[in-house]
């Protein structure tokens, strides 16, 4: 057999079956008579293509579409039932889908973004969670003179300032950026202009570029607003620009740095920089140049960025597609939840299937018929599809609909933190999705019927009365194989969300070491400009201080700049004063704050001993510092602490411990307490009398700490009218936003395994029920010849069980290989927790066994004469 | 029995086998065209009614050592349809005609 004849033989496959011998009988014929070569046999495939698709005229499509349509309108009940299945399903998958296209998929709302990379360092020496280690305003200029690898390098952070007009203060968020920001995110403001050159160095003029939503709210849309004058934080800026109304950017203005070019800050890495690649550059020749120019800034700076340190950090370039900076943390989530999802629109394909085959069963004498008076393999199973993709697209446009629904849901449940929220929703790429997964899920299922249907007499159908004949055996073991695979993926589902739940539980459990109910919240920030000296910045936080207590049902009061889980970042290396580190060798990463007193009490963080700090603590030359356990042990294991002396590793000035607090979760409820020192809001050396620029003023109170926030407005305006009470909200909300991702997996997974396991639950019975009617003639013989009811019972609930065996078994090992892919989001237990696994499976087990007891109970109570009549 | 839209193709099929052509790969030879082409037009023609096949002799073939091949034949309706085919032609041939010759290298 040559080339061209296998040829034949493959594609001949395509061929109806009735007209297939013939077929390779004429292109054996001609290939024969002709020498064949396999140029000439190439075209039996397009022939073969021709013959298949004969019948699939438009005409003929319309046609099978309207009967399939009546025909589903007809059992209006197995339509619902089949339909409303399949459009949860979709439903699910459309609405995680925009989500996970919005985010993961779209590129960012920037022109070429493609070409914008975030451009910072990483540490992983240091062990701190952070997406990225940002800038200084050395290492930028430094990047700015020798980087030629990118163009339009720019730092950002984010800051805030008070906007005072005529009406009440209001706090704005302020995006603080270098000159080049706007050319890096390819974005002009639409009125005036952006930044020049020069104006993000210390002592040029202070200008803004205010939002589009900044611009309508606050001035009215009056474009001769640029080049006024406008009083942020008691400071004279004038407005330069106005940015046009892209939703994306989230930010009130814009306002430069002012770097001091003479001496600029080396050590502090406070802000991110962003950059575009040069055309032609790609990302890791990008990072080798960064990295190569760390080492050089590391040479010329040995005392602030010494090659040690940079060793001991494990400092590296991190230069990455932009789009990484927002995605990394919600990427495993995001998959997660597409494949959990993809479950679901399984098992419900699996249910539809099911649905279809019943019906297939009911309907051979139909079939038998049709074909009898010459309707072809080809026409039957056209119908079958037909009604299959007749129902799919419906199930897809009520899908749709219940997606659209679903994603404003689960926007309103999404972590705040979840990146680009806006340009999530129902678009062209979603549509397109929504269209595949329908069709390919009606082809899945509608083709179930259909295989198999061909190798059956039908006469035999006719003749049976349309009972099930050696055929059924095969029916019947397509419908086990339902069974079996619904229950193993709910089963994977149930262990999925069962990790999540526990991990949830878990977390919910930790001790994150302050008490979080009953605390009410906000910041206030006085700004520089009105209190430039620090004593006056102190008195303003005394006397807010003392006005809270004064209020009616207010316990206590403190102040820190940044509460703990509130994404505030503030650390640095600190030493023992009596065993300084050796250069280049870094101390413990310390997480440094400033408190008033009362915080400790106010946050019911006990100390282990000493005291808290008072307001006499407070002042020029003061050094009296309050530390975390985690610290006190890290350099004096096994001692009293009190009295040491520590300090910033390699400054002057130490402080004096005067007390030790117990650990605080700061950075995140599932990390390990992180090493910490508290100071005095201005104390010490001259350089760190400047104070922290706000502080999240903490107030315990005896009922809800929400009633408590316009007594709170009341003592601010009291202490400074023109100072915003800024963000008040709840200690538990903070607590419980920090957990948002973890507890919107465990919602949407649970969900997810709810509906998993209903279906499931949903398909046994039907199987079981199904089998039951098929054999009521069969069980009504045996309990004439005397088998009891319970035996039956047995035998039918055996039935059930052992399919539910073999798919709990299958949907363990399943699980067994899927969890792992959830362990980055499990915390306090393992992927592979014997507990979750078991339960699980128990759970299953017995609502399997639920849904095949009721059918059994129905066969035991089968009455023997009335099974017989039915014949 | 279907309609057949007279394209360039089915024309020259239809004329070939007119012309004495009855089997598929004489077809072929006869218009230059590859099989796929040539197979689904004769399938077509034969579906709209215009063309009828059957085996051959089974005693022919094997006289000559060889498989027996399936003919092809007009039926009075391809018949009828010739002058369609000619006019399809000779249109095609206009068409063509009216076409400035193919640009060289050059232009």
């Amino acid at each position: 057999m040559g080339g061209p004849d296998l040829w034949v033989r493959l594609t001949s496959l395509l061929v109806p079956g009735d007209r297939r011998d013939d077929w390779i009988e004429e292109w054996r014929g001609e290939l024969a008579a002709s020498g064949g070569t396999m140029a000439d046999a190439w075209g039996a495939l397009a022939d073969a293509w021709y013959l298949r698709m004969e019948g699939w005229t438009m005409d003929a499509i319309v046609r099978d579409l309207r009967a399939a349509v009546r025909s589903l309108v007809r059992k209006p009940f197995f339509t619902a039932l089949a339909g409303v299945t399949l459009a949860v399903g979709i439903g699910a998958n459309t609405a995680i889908f925009s989500v996970v296209d919005g985010v993961l998929i779209n590129p960012l709302p920037f022109p070429d973004s493609h070409l914008m990379v975030s451009y910072n360092f990483e540490a992983p020496g240091l062990g701190v969670s952070v997406p990225v280690i940002p800038h200084s305003e050395g290492t930028y200029l430094h990047y700015l003179e020798n980087a030629t690898s990118i163009e339009s390098l720019a730092l950002f952070s984010d800051g805030s300032v008070n906007l005072v007009t005529d009406e009440e203060p209001r706090r704005l968020s302020a995006r603080v950026v270098t000159e080049k920001y706007f050319d890096a995110i390819g974005l002009r403001p639409f009125l005036g202009r952006g930044f020049l050159e020069g104006e993000d160095r210390l002592g040029a003029e202070p200008v803004a570029v205010l939002g589009y939503g900044l611009w309508e709210e606050s001035f009215g849309k009056d474009p001769s607003v640029v080049g006024r004058l406008v009083e942020m934080d008691g400071v004279q800026r004038r407005v330069v620009g106005v940015m046009g109304d892209f939703s994306f950017l989230d930010a009130d203005l814009w306002i430069p740095m002012a770097i001091d070019d003479a001496e600029p800050e080396l050590g502090s890495l406070s802000f991110i920089g962003v950059a575009r690649l040069v055309e032609g550059v790609d990302v890791e020749a990008a990072n080798t140049e960064m990295q190569g120019l760390l080492m050089r800034f590391s040479e010329a700076h040995p005392e602030e960025l010494g090659a040690e340190i940079i060793e001991q950090a494990g400092l590296a370039a991190d230069v990455k597609p932009l789009k990484e900076l927002f995605v990394q943390d919600v990427r495993p989530v995001l998959w997660v939840l597409l494949g959990t999802v993809g479950f679901v629109l399984l098992i419900a394909c699996a249910n539809v299937a099911n649905l279809f085959l019943v019906r297939a069963e009911s309907r051979q004498r139909e079939q038998a018929v049709r074909t009898a008076l010459g309707a072809s393999r080809g026409d039957v199973m056209r119908q079958y599809l037909s009604e299959a993709l007749a129902l799919a697209v419906g199930a897809g446009v009520l899908g749709l609909g219940l997606a659209a629904v679903g994603v404003r849901g689960l926007l309103e449940l999404a972590p705040a933190d979840l990146p680009q929220a806006l340009s999530i929703g129902i678009d062209g790429s979603v549509l397109a999705f929504t269209a595949v997964i329908s069709l390919a899920s009606g082809v899945l299922f509608g083709l179930f019927p259909v295989l198999g249907y061909g190798r059956r007499d039908l006469s035999n159908v006719l003749k049976e009365g349309g009972r099930a004949s050696t055929t059924g055996r095969e029916r019947h073991r397509a419908r086990s194989s339902l069974v079996v695979s619904q229950v193993a993926l709910a089963l994977v589902l149930l262990v999925g969300s069962g990790l999540m739940l526990k991990s949830f539980v878990a977390l919910r459990g930790v001790d994150p070491g302050f008490e979080s109910e009953g605390v009410l919240t906000f910041r206030v920030g006085p700004p520089d400009a009105e209190y430039p000296e620090p004593t006056q910045v102190l008195d303003v936080y005394r006397r807010l201080a003392d006005r809270l207590t004064e209020q009616p049902g207010v316990q206590s009061v403190g102040m820190i700049d940044g509460l703990p889980l509130s994404g505030a970042k503030s650390a640095g290396a600190m030493e023992p004063e009596e065993r300084p580190y050796p250069e280049g060798e870094l101390g413990p990463i310390v997480e440094r704050r400033s408190v008033t007193p009362g915080y400790f009490e106010t946050m019911r963080i006990p100390l282990a001993e000493g005291r808290p700090l008072e307001w006499s603590d407070q002042g020029d030359q003061h050094r009296g510092v309050v530390i975390s356990e985690a610290l006190a042990q890290a350099f004096w294991p096994g001692q009293s602490a009190l009295g040491r002396m520590i300090r910033n590793q390699g400054a002057e000035f130490s402080w004096e411990v005067v007390g030790v607090a117990a650990d605080v979760r700061f950075d995140d409820v599932a990390d390990e307490p992180l090493p910490m020192a508290y100071f005095p809001v201005v104390a010490g050396p001259p350089e760190r009398l400047t104070g922290p620029s706000f502080m999240d003023v903490a107030i315990r109170v005896g009922g809800d700490p929400l009633g408590a926030v316009a007594g709170a407005r009341e003592a601010l305006r009291a202490v400074d009218p023109r100072l915003p009470i800024i963000n008040p909200r709840t200690v538990e909300s903070i607590v419980n936003d920090s957990m948002a991702s973890t507890s919107f997996t465990v919602l949407l997974l649970g969900i997810a395994a709810g509906i998993a396991l209903l279906l499931g639950t949903v398909g046994i019975y039907g199987v079981i029920s199904y089998i039951v009617s098929r054999r009521t003639q069969e069980i009504g013989v045996r309990m004439a010849l005397g088998a009891p009811a319970a035996t039956v019972l047995r035998a039918v609930v055996g039935q059930g069980m052992a399919l539910t065996g073999i798919g709990v078994g299958l949907g363990l090992l399943g699980a067994w290989g899927v969890s792992r892919v959830l362990a980055s989001l499990l915390y306090g237990v393992t992927a592979t927790d014997p507990v979750i696994f078991a339960g699980t499976a128990a759970l299953l087990t017995l609502v399997a066994l639920l849904a095949t007891w009721i059918p059994a109970r129905r066969a035991s109570r089968v009455d023997p004469v009335e099974a017989l009549r039915t014949q | 029995m279907s309609r057949v839209r007279m394209t360039q193709i089915t024309a020259l099929v239809l004329r070939a086998v007119a012309g004495g052509y009855h089997y598929g790969f004489d077809v072929m030879e006869r218009c230059d065209l590859p099989s796929g082409t040539v197979y689904p037009a004769l399938r077509r023609l034969e579906r709209a009614g215009m063309l009828k096949s059957r085996w051959e002799e089974a005693l022919d073939a094997h006289a000559d050592g060889r498989p027996r091949r399936r003919t092809y034949e007009l039926t009075p309706a391809g018949r009828d349809a010739l002058p369609e085919a000619e006019r399809k032609l000779a249109e095609v041939r206009r068409v063509l005609g009216a076409l400035p010759p193919a640009p060289t290298g050059e232009a």
